[in-house]
C-alpha cells in the first residue's frame, strides 16, 4: 500500500512538473530595444527613457503581457542601446538591432541622429528601387518638427512644439495684452533648440509682439554678459530662452546679476525638467514653459511613480516612452504580429502598417492624435517653476 | 558704434578679461607640465573640472561655506593630477612623444565619462562669493564674483612663481626643465619632480575648475572639451613653458572672446581667436613674450 501511495505521489507530482515545464516553454519574452544618449552631457534623456520603458514594459507584464499573433501570451523585455547623441553612432546602432529578429526600436534622444538616421530608413513602402532600410522607428524624444516625414517608416510620439508655442503665445496675448516686445535668447549650436526658436518667433510675431532682438550663444559657453547686456538694451516685456539647462541656467543668472527683469519670461520644452530646477530654480521663478507631461491625471501620477522606480524621471520625453510601450503592444495585438524569427520581415511591415493606421492613441494626459505624416498631436499645457517646483499654470481647453 | 555701444564694448572686454584670469590658472597648468616634462597634458582642464565636481561632495555631507568648498576643489585637484600622472605618464614611454599625447587624450575622455555618469550629465550648482556684489564704476561695473576669481587667479599665479623661483623644489622642478640627466646627476629625483608638479599644476587646475563654477555658478561637463581648447591656446598664445606669457595670454584671450562676441557674434567669434593662434603659431612662435625671430 505504502508503496502504491508513492508511486502514485511520484506519478503526480511528475505530471506537475511536466504542465509548468509546458507553460514555461509557452510563456515568450518580446524583445524592444530602445536607444539614445545614454553618455555625454544628454545621458540623463537616456536614463529617463531607459527606466520609462521598463515602467511601461512592467506594468504590461503585470497585466498579463501581450498577445502575439498566434494567441500565446509573452512579456516585453526591454534592452537600451546608446548612440552618444552621434549620427554616425544611431546609424550603426540601429544597423546593429535591424541585423537582429526585432520588428521595431524605439528612440533616439536627438534630433540630429533621428535626421540621419530616418534618411538611411526606405522612403516610400514597396519603391523596389529604394534599397533603404525596412525597419520601424518610433522616436520618444527628437523633438525638432517635420522628422517622421522622411521616411515612411519613421514614427513619432513627440508633441508638436510649434502647436504648443502656437497656443502659448495666442493664450499670452489675451492674458497680457499689455505686453507688446519680446526678445530671444538662443543655444544656435543646438538643433532643436535653434528650430524651436524660429517657431517661438514666428508666434510672437503672430500674435502682434514685435520681436526686437535675439542674443546667440553656444551650447558650452560659459559667459553670457555680452549676450545680456545686449538684451538689457533692448527692454523687452517678455524674454524667450530656446535653450537647455545648462545654458538656460547661465543666462538667467547673467540676466539676474545685471538685473534683467522682463515682464515674463518663456523657455524651451526641453528646459522644463528637474535639471534646470537643480541649476536655477530661484533665478527661473516664473518661466512659462509648455510640455506634454506633469502628473495631473492618475495616469500620469502612476507612471511618474514608475518611472522613478526604475531611476528615471518622468518629463515630456520620458512620458513619450512610457506612452509608446501600450502603443506597441496595440499595435501588436491588433496586427497579429508573431514575434518569431522566421517572420521578422513580415512583422516589420505589419508593426509598420499598424503604427500608420493608428488615429489616435492613449496618453498620460489624454487622448493623442496621429497625423498621416506619422507624427503625434499631444494634449499639453503650461507649466511654470514656482517655489521651486513646476507647477501647472494654465491647461489649453483643446 | 554710439556712445553706449564704446560703453558696451569696454565692459564686455572688462568682463572678459576679469572671466579670463580662469583662462590664464588653466594655461599656467598646461605650461608648467609642459616646461618640466615637455608634454601637453590634454587631460588637465577635465582634471580641473572633474576636482571641482568631487569638491561638491562635501555639501553632501556638511553645509560647507563657498570658501571650505573651493579649498577641496584644490585638494582634489591635486590628488587628480598625482592620479594622472600615475596612469597617463609613469608608465608610458616617455620617448614617444605620442604616446603620452593619446594617454592623456584617453585620460581626457575618461574623466569626461566619469563626471557624466556620476551626475547623469545634469548641470550642479556650484557656490560662488560675491555673486551678488556689483562694483559701479561710472557707466561701467564690475562683477564682484569674477572680481574674486581674478583676484584669487592673481595670488595663484604670484605663489606659483614664489614657488619656482623662491624654493628648492622650484629650483630642482627648474633644473629638470632645462637639465634633467644633468639633474639626475646631481642627486634630483625625475619621478618626484614629475609627481610634484602634476600634484601643483593639479591644484592650480582644481582651483581654476571651482573659479570657473564660481563665476558660472555651475558646473557642467560640457566645460572640459571647450576649456582643453582654451587652455591649448593660452599655452601657445603665452609660449609654452612661459609662465607669465600665460596669465598674460588667458587675460588677452578672455578679453578678446567678449570682444568678438560683441562685434562679430557667437558664430564668428571662436573664428577669431583661432586666427589669432594661428597668427601666433606663424609670426610668434614662441608665444607673447619671445622674441619675434623665434622661429626655425
Amino acid at each position: 500500500m505504502r508503496k502504491l501511495d508513492i508511486a502514485i505521489a511520484a506519478l503526480v507530482a511528475g505530471t506537475a512538473l511536466a504542465a509548468s515545464g509546458a507553460t514555461l516553454a509557452q510563456e515568450r519574452t518580446v524583445k524592444i530595444t530602445g536607444f539614445g544618449a545614454k553618455s555625454g552631457v544628454v545621458r540623463v534623456f537616456g536614463i529617463n527613457s531607459e527606466a520609462a520603458l521598463k515602467a511601461a514594459a512592467e506594468e504590461i507584464n503585470k497585466a498579463g503581457g501581450v498577445t502575439l499573433g498566434d494567441g500565446t501570451k509573452a512579456k516585453f523585455v526591454i534592452e537600451f542601446l546608446d548612440d552618444r547623441c552621434n549620427a554616425e553612432e544611431g546609424i550603426s546602432v540601429v544597423r546593429r538591432i535591424a541585423s537582429t529578429d526585432a520588428f521595431v526600436a524605439v528612440g533616439p534622444t536627438c534630433s540630429n541622429v533621428a535626421e540621419s538616421l530616418f534618411g538611411i530608413l526606405q522612403k516610400k513602402v514597396g519603391d523596389a528601387s529604394d534599397s533603404g532600410l525596412q525597419f520601424p522607428i518610433i522616436a520618444d524624444v527628437a523633438a525638432k518638427g517635420g522628422l517622421a516625414k522622411i521616411s515612411e517608416w519613421s514614427f513619432r510620439n513627440v508633441p508638436s512644439e510649434f502647436e504648443m508655442y502656437k497656443s502659448l503665445f495666442a493664450w499670452l496675448k489675451t492674458q497680457h495684452p499689455d505686453l507688446k516686445t519680446i526678445y530671444g535668447g538662443v543655444e544656435k549650436d543646438f538643433a532643436h533648440s535653434n528650430a524651436t526658436f524660429g517657431v517661438m518667433k514666428a508666434q510672437a510675431e503672430a500674435n502682434g509682439l514685435q520681436v526686437v532682438g535675439q542674443s546667440e550663444w553656444l551650447l558650452a559657453d560659459t559667459t553670457f554678459s555680452t549676450q545680456i547686456r545686449e538684451m538689457k538694451r533692448a527692454n523687452p516685456d517678455i524674454v524667450t530662452i530656446s535653450a537647455h539647462p545648462f545654458t538656460t541656467c547661465g543666462a538667467l543668472k547673467e540676466m539676474e546679476r545685471q538685473g534683467v527683469k522682463p515682464k515674463l519670461l518663456i523657455g524651451l520644452t526641453s528646459s522644463s525638467s528637474i535639471e534646470t530646477l537643480q541649476g536655477c530654480a530661484k533665478q527661473a521663478e516664473g518661466i512659462i514653459i509648455p510640455t506634454s507631461f506633469a502628473p495631473v491625471t492618475p495616469e500620469a501620477k502612476k507612471a511618474s511613480d514608475n518611472v522613478a522606480k526604475f531611476g528615471g524621471s518622468a518629463d515630456l520625453h520620458s512620458a513619450a516612452a512610457y506612452e509608446i510601450m501600450f502603443i506597441l503592444k496595440e499595435v501588436i495585438e491588433q496586427q497579429k504580429i508573431m514575434a518569431k524569427p522566421d517572420t521578422v520581415q513580415e512583422d516589420r511591415s505589419k508593426m509598420r502598417q499598424g503604427l500608420a493606421a493608428l488615429k489616435e492613441t492613449d496618453g498620460l494626459l489624454g487622448k493623442v492624435g496621429r497625423t498621416p505624416d506619422r507624427e503625434a498631436i499631444k494634449p499639453f499645457l503650461y507649466v511654470h517653476a514656482k517655489d521651486g517646483s513646476w507647477q501647472v499654470l494654465h491647461k489649453p481647453s483643446s | 558704434m554710439d556712445f553706449l555701444d564704446l560703453i558696451d564694448t569696454i565692459q564686455s572686454i572688462a568682463d572678459g578679461v576679469l572671466f579670463g584670469a580662469t583662462y590664464a590658472l588653466l594655461g599656467i597648468g598646461f605650461t608648467l607640465i609642459f616646461g618640466v616634462m615637455h608634454k601637453i597634458n590634454l587631460s588637465y582642464a577635465a582634471a580641473s573640472i572633474g576636482a571641482a565636481y568631487v569638491s561638491l561632495m562635501i555639501l553632501f555631507v556638511i553645509k560647507a561655506p563657498a570658501i571650505v568648498v573651493f579649498l577641496m576643489a584644490a585638494l582634489a585637484g591635486g590628488a587628480v593630477g598625482g592620479f594622472v600622472y600615475l596612469v597617463g605618464f609613469k608608465f608610458i614611454p616617455l620617448a614617444n612623444p605620442l604616446a603620452t599625447l593619446m594617454s592623456t587624450v584617453g585620460l581626457l575622455l575618461l574623466i569626461d565619462e566619469i563626471i557624466v555618469h556620476t551626475t547623469a550629465g545634469v548641470p550642479l550648482n556650484y557656490p560662488a562669493l560675491f555673486s551678488d556684489v556689483i562694483v559701479p564704476m561710472g557707466p561701467f561695473s564690475l562683477r564682484g564674483d569674477l572680481m574674486f576669481v581674478f583676484i584669487l587667479g592673481c595670488v595663484c599665479m604670484v605663489l606659483l612663481l614664489l614657488l619656482l623661483y623662491r624654493t628648492r623644489l622650484g629650483l630642482a622642478t627648474r633644473a629638470v626643465s632645462q637639465q634633467p640627466i644633468a639633474s639626475e646627476l646631481c642627486g634630483i629625483s625625475i619621478t618626484r619632480v614629475n609627481v610634484l608638479t602634476f600634484v601643483i599644476t593639479g591644484i592650480v587646475g582644481g582651483i581654476a575648475g571651482a573659479m570657473t563654477g564660481a563665476a558660472i555658478g555651475m558646473l557642467s561637463p560640457l566645460l572640459s572639451i571647450p576649456l582643453t581648447v582654451k587652455g591649448l591656446i593660452v599655452t601657445v598664445i603665452g609660449g609654452l613653458g612661459n609662465i607669465p606669457g600665460a596669465i598674460i595670454a588667458g587675460l588677452v584671450v578672455g578679453g578678446l572672446e567678449n570682444l568678438f562676441q560683441f562685434l562679430r557674434g557667437v558664430s564668428e567669434r571662436d573664428l577669431y581667436i583661432m586666427l589669432l593662434l594661428f597668427v601666433f603659431l606663424v609670426f610668434r612662435p614662441g608665444g607673447i613674450f619671445a622674441a619675434p625671430g623665434g622661429r626655425d
